[in-house]
């Protein structure tokens, strides 16, 4: 059945989209190469988590890609990103995938598509202008 | 032609200097800037130091239009990444995509990779034909292995052999296009006696290769 949210990359961002998703009742598989990737996620943290590399199809599978609504690609590669969000989306058909991209200029390959982006750094840097403004965003 | 090679050490070299000349115009990135010294040493070629999956890089290097875009970094997932935007963004008209897992071969084929190239497949490709030598069929794939042409020999212990055509029951799957017998091209009809030692080009979809060797090569009851 299609009712994970699966999240690719544990970093400090996928493991706090990791944990929020999952304090918010959903069903949330964690994906990352190195296990002690995983101690970044909160303590009341109540998915899963699966040591394996992504980018191989079968491990990709195995941890059940196919039964994803939602993906949140996380890693801190680009590349990996984009061939991940190219692939899910041709091969399994998922209906939401968000990706993070540090170029901002990686957009342009995902024009079109039903995957939506995440830029990180832009985001600091408009926060950062707001900031500068005296605009504190409260 | 216009020919990008992004990133890639020894190969790049290699295909620099096999392109080089003044038919050819080369542009050659690369993202290590020590790899990319080497190569303008040995090749004599400006070489663009810059990672090729990023837009700005291949704007400056001027990489718009090219007849065939390479990509030779280490990683596959780089590799895919500048495939993708020199298609897309720089309208590139051939892509070579290098890639290390042999299982990526297919799936980048899928997502609209012109070329994915990965030494080991073509090693187990090469593995497989020669090992078929041996039993003396020899197989020649088309479109992307959709397609196989398959060489068999008839030999006498053959079922088939001494048969006509239209007396064997060929499968309906594939078609025998041509035979050749003692250096002479037969083209076929229902009336042609196969003989031993007969030379049979097949032409069938590769899922079918297997049942229809098993066909022809099906040994002949003992009386």
């Amino acid at each position: 059945m299609r009712n994970k949210t699966i999240v690719v990359g544990c970093g400090r961002l996928g493991a706090s989209i990791a944990s929020y998703a999952s304090s918010q009742g959903e069903d949330v598989i964690v994906l990352d190469p190195k296990k002690d990737a995983f101690t970044k996620l909160s303590e009341s943290f109540s998915g899963y988590t699966i040591a394996c590399d992504a980018t191989e199809i079968d491990e990709l599978e195995d941890a059940g890609i196919r039964d994803a609504r939602e993906l949140i690609l996380t890693t801190g590669d680009d590349n990996v990103n984009l061939y991940l969000a190219h692939l899910c989306l041709a091969k399994y058909n998922i209906p939401y995938i968000y990706v993070r991209f540090d170029d901002p200029e990686k957009g342009f390959l995902i024009q079109g598509m039903p995957i939506k982006a995440i830029y990180p750094f832009q985001l600091s840097r408009d926060r950062f202008s707001l900031l500068q403004q005296g605009d504190d965003g409260e | 032609m216009k020919i990008v090679i992004a990133g890639g050490s020894s190969q790049a070299e290699f295909i620099t200097t096999m392109f080089k000349g003044k038919e050819n115009q080369l542009i050659i990135i690369n993202p290590d800037a020590a790899e990319a010294d080497r190569i303008l040493k040995r090749c004599r070629v400006p070489v663009y130091v810059g990672e090729p999956w990023r837009k700005y890089v291949l704007e400056e290097a001027g990489a718009y239009d090219a007849d065939i875009f390479i990509a030779l970094c280490d990683r596959d997932t780089d590799n895919y990444a500048s495939c993708v935007l020199a298609q897309r963004v720089f309208n590139a008209k051939k892509c070579i995509c290098l890639v290390s897992n042999p299982k990526n071969v297919e799936l980048y084929r899928e997502l609209g990779i012109d070329s994915p190239i990965s030494s080991t497949y073509l090693l187990a490709e090469t593995i497989r034909s020669e090992s078929s030598v041996e039993s003396l069929i020899r197989t020649l794939s088309l479109d992307n292995d959709k397609i196989k042409i398959i060489e068999s020999v008839i030999l006498s212990r053959h079922k088939i052999a001494n048969k006509k055509i239209k007396e064997i029951g060929f499968p309906k799957y594939a078609s025998i296009a041509a035979i050749y017998r003692s250096h002479q091209l037969i083209i076929p009809n229902g009336d042609i006696e196969l003989k031993p030692r007969d030379t049979l080009l097949i032409v069938t979809a590769t899922e079918n290769q297997r049942k229809i060797l098993n066909f022809v090569q099906a040994e002949a009851e003992k009386k």
